[in-house]
């Protein structure tokens, strides 16, 4: 556009001289107004024009053009009130020269313009030197230079307090792809071009931004009391351009959605060399260096393509300093929002490399130093976390972890360390590894992982649970602490489409029994409603130890008993079958305190509960009696209720020797809320005496 | 050829009967009150401003559709041969599934509130939320905002599930999802926005 402008000052400096040319020499009259009319050129038209010429000296003239409307190509558009004004206006045969001039115009797009205008036009060699001064343009000022020879043109322009939002709003209308702000902030800008013909060279561009707070319209980019310094160097080769970059953010916040980048002391730098081809809709990066000082400093070079969205086709990242918690913080947690993974306090440092071809990673390399995880809602956290992790899409790779130590929930883990394999989509244990859960540990005989494209994730694990204290396991869970011990073959717990399944049994041996579980299952466990299943069996419980750790009132005796499809949903049971009783072949002492009684006969809603403080049996302390026992059958919020043995009306909860002092404890409710039973045991295990009704 | 022709029409009948001998329809009604409970607890942790005002719902779904004539006369007839049998579907049921997620938003939304009486955050046509107008949102803020609306979506879309799984009739999700999408614009406060059958943003 600035080319066509300047053939436009050619034209009408030519008419100029031609007209000066033919009169000069004559200085027949002393002043002279010629009355052009309407001039035409392609692309461009005038109306109205007028020459005057006013005489001084054999070689200088005062000129004053004007045109009522000039319309021009590109940007200029309309322009109204034209004026050009050359006091003295010189012309010796060989050049053309206004040393001081002025130009005034009306544009509807730039407002009222009174511009300080110099050139010299060389006739021999058709060398033109313009210059522009005091160009009003969005809210500040632009001088403009341009000097034109057949060896080649080159032009400079200097803006001062432009306004960003202006700039935006115009390189858009121009069809650029940059985004429209709105907001404030200034500008100072200085390019320089240089080109042969219609040939551009180079464009050379250095940009400042001075405490600028703006928004483009969807608030994707934003920035606040920014202070920016961008200079760019670009030139065309063929149908390319060669760019190199380099961008300075002194101070303030910044937002491209989803990042967002507070400076606080020391600059954050961008220094790349671009190719753009804007006809393959490409642009490749080399030799990118990023330095976010105290989180982030990196090395890479690309190729971003835009077919169909912006795509990243090939990088080869280096990441020479990562610095945890902040390169998360910034850099990763935005990106992770929607997954587990966007939850996490981290600390430590980092440093690898990572490869991309045709959008899918290829390679990455990680080395790992002091790094510590911890999940948001303390679900899980591995800390003191150093090694490396090697992962290539082709080939096989080694990695190795090692950490000081761990927890899942309330389950500490203790210092370990993992060999794995990787090869493309698969993950597997390179030896065994030894993992301290508690007192105990788990020792992971083998693991596999997959991740198949397009599918979840499956991973399986066979392993041994060597015995944890269940005094440890209690105290973790905060539960009342019992002893016993908890172990388990595990031969293979497989997780896949998001449920995780344990085959094999585990083993609690607990309260000088055991209890066995199996098939169990865990639906979506980080889910939003983790489900539960399992079948679990106990055997020979002594009660002694169960009703003193849970203090619900002394029983001895033993207990057998077995839950048949719990279900468990957000970790509360929904369904179960249920049964408890004293083993048939039971020798041992079978006594049950009046505590005891009152709280099993408040389970059972038999409502004898305080009948024993009432009656001679107040006196006796315990009781002996022949079977014990409760089945309940949970569905929909509701217990199906019953006891050892029926009996005339209603069940047996405990029934007693046939021998006096004869105790029965006989439940009568068929149908009892769970909830409210939940509440009863709660009130009994707390040692509150239970309300009856 | 006569003595034929009974016995295949009441086959016929027979099988007619046999096609149709449960009706269960989406309980509109009940699945509005259902929604309403819940809503309403989430809601109240709305700072105090303009009371949520409920409006009269609009009108329940598919299933009460009336029937064309000879339709109701051959429902009529099949009413009479077999008594069809409702099943019991008031959507009343809760589940610790339903009371866990519904405490999540309840806490959730004192850290949403904010965002939905600024317009940042709207109510979308599908019963979730969405950013609406991310500029109303210091920057800082603005990827906090993001996390929050979607641990809400995760919440509500198991919601939906969870109640329909707990009432037995897991295929009602989308119309437990319709009508709660309704009913969470319904119980709204007056200023915050939601999206318009057309898709547009609108300000109650």
């Amino acid at each position: 556009m600035r080319v066509a402008a300047a053939r436009v000052c050619v034209l009408v400096l030519s008419a100029a001289v031609l007209l000066a040319g033919s009169i000069l020499p004559g200085h027949a009259i002393d002043s002279a107004v010629l009355q052009l009319g309407s001039v035409a050129g392609e692309g461009w038209s005038a109306q109205d024009v007028s020459l005057q010429l006013d005489w001084q000296q054999d070689t200088e003239a005062g000129v004053v053009l004007r045109a009522s409307q000039l319309r021009l190509p590109g940007p200029l558009g309309d322009l109204g009130a034209v004026s050009l004004h050359c006091p003295r206006l010189s012309y010796n045969g060989a050049q053309v020269e206004c040393p001081v001039g002025q130009l005034q115009a009306e544009s509807g797009q730039f407002g009222s313009q009174r511009i300080t205008v110099s050139f010299r036009y060389q006739l021999q060699d058709k060398a033109l030197a313009l210059r522009l001064e005091g160009v009003r343009l969005h809210g500040g000022s632009l001088d403009l230079q341009a000097n034109y020879a057949g060896s080649g043109w080159s032009a400079q322009a200097t803006g001062k307090n432009l306004q960003l939002t202006g700039i935006s709003k115009q390189a858009s209308a121009l069809g650029y792809p940059t985004p429209v702000l709105t907001g404030d902030g200034r500008v100072a800008l200085q390019a320089r071009l240089h080109g042969r013909g219609a040939q551009l060279g180079e464009i050379r561009l250095d940009l400042q931004l001075q405490d600028a707070t703006f928004t483009d319209d969807s608030g994707s980019l934003a920035a606040e009391h920014a202070t920016l310094h961008a200079s760019m160097q670009a030139s065309p080769h063929a149908r390319d351009w060669q760019v190199r970059l380099q961008v300075d953010a002194g101070a303030g916040a910044f937002y491209f959605d989803p990042l967002y980048l507070e400076i606080t002391d020391q600059p954050l730098r961008l220094d790349t060399s671009l190719v753009w081809q804007p006809q393959r809709h490409a642009l490749q990066f080399q030799d990118l260096r990023y330095h976010h000082p105290g989180v982030v400093e990196l090395q890479a070079s690309g190729k971003l393509a835009w077919q169909d969205g912006v795509q990243l086709e090939a990088l080869q990242l280096e990441l020479s300093e990562g610095v945890l918690p902040a390169l998360y913080d910034s850099y990763l947690q935005p990106w992770l929002t929607q997954s587990m993974a966007g939850a996490l306090q981290t600390a430590g440092r980092i440093h690898g490399s990572l490869q991309l071809a045709a959008g899918m990673p290829q390679a990455v390399h990680l080395v790992l130093s002091e790094v510590g995880v911890e999940q948001r809602d303390a679900r899980f956290g591995l800390q003191g976390v150093n090694g490396t992790l090697d992962w290539s899409a082709q080939q096989a790779r080694q990695s190795r972890l090692a950490w000081q130590s761990g927890h899942i929930y309330r389950i500490g883990l203790g210092a370990s360390e993992v060999v794995l394999e990787s090869t493309g989509n698969r993950v597997r244990l390179a030896q065994p590894a030894q993992l301290p859960v508690l007192d105990g540990g788990l020792q992971i005989e083998t693991f596999a992982l997959e991740r198949e494209p397009g599918s979840s994730m499956r991973w399986a694990v066979d392993g041994v649970l060597t015995p944890v204290s269940m005094q440890a396991l209690t105290t973790a869970l905060e539960w009342p602490e019992f002893g016993g011990k908890l172990s388990g073959v595990i031969p293979q717990v497989t997780y896949a489409n998001g449920d995780l399944t344990v085959g094999g049994v585990l083993l609690v041996r607990v309260f000088d029994g055991e209890v066995t579980l199996r098939n169990l299952k865990l639906e979506q466990p980080l889910g939003q409603v983790p489900r539960l299943q399992v079948n679990a069996r106990a055997q020979n419980i002594d009660l002694e130890q169960l009703t003193r750790t849970f203090s619900f009132g002394r029983i001895e005796g033993r207990l057998d008993g077995r839950v048949e499809g719990l279900q468990m949903e957000a970790w509360e049971p929904v369904a179960f079958d249920a049964e408890f009783a004293t083993p048939p072949d039971d020798h041992s002492r079978h006594r049950i305190s009046q505590k005891a009684v009152d709280n099993i006969s408040n389970i059972g809603g038999g409502g004898v509960g305080g009948a024993l403080s009432r009656s001679f049996l107040r006196f006796l302390e315990d009781f002996p009696y022949d079977r014990l026992g409760i089945r309940c059958k949970l569905q929909d919020g509701v217990c199906a209720m019953g006891g050892v043995a029926p009996a005339d009306t209603g069940y047996y909860l405990v029934k007693g020797r046939f021998i006096p002092p004869r105790l029965d404890v006989i439940g009568y409710s068929d149908r009892v809320n769970w909830g409210g039973l939940v509440e009863q045991l709660k009130q009994a295990t707390s040692g509150q005496s239970p309300i009856v009704q | 050829m006569n003595t034929l022709r009974i016995p295949t029409m009441l086959m016929l009948l027979l099988l007619a009967t046999a096609c149709v001998t449960i009706n269960v329809y989406f309980p509109a009604e009940a699945a509005e009150k259902a929604a309403d409970r819940i809503i309403l607890d989430v809601y109240k942790n709305v700072p105090p401003g303009q009371a949520p005002a409920a409006e009269p719902a609009p009108q329940p779904g598919s299933s009460t559709q009336p029937q064309t004539g000879s339709g109701r006369a051959v429902s009529m007839l099949l009413d009479w041969l077999i008594t069809p049998a409702r099943a019991e579907a008031d959507l009343s049921r809760s589940s610790p599934a339903i009371q866990q997620i519904t405490a999540r938003m309840e806490a959730r939304m004192r850290e949403l509130a904010p965002y939905y009486s600024s317009g940042a955050v709207g109510m979308t046509r599908d019963g979730r939320i969405d950013v609406r107008d991310q500029k109303l949102v210091a920057l800082p803020q603005r990827n906090a905002v993001k996390t929050l609306v979607a641990d809400e979506n995760r919440d509500r879309d198991a919601l939906y599930a969870e109640m329909a799984r707990a009432n037995d009739h897991p295929e009602w999700e989308s119309e437990i999802r319709a009508t709660f999408a309704r009913r969470w614009v319904d119980n709204a406060r007056k200023g915050w926005w939601y999206m318009d059958n057309s898709g547009g943003w609108k300000q109650k």
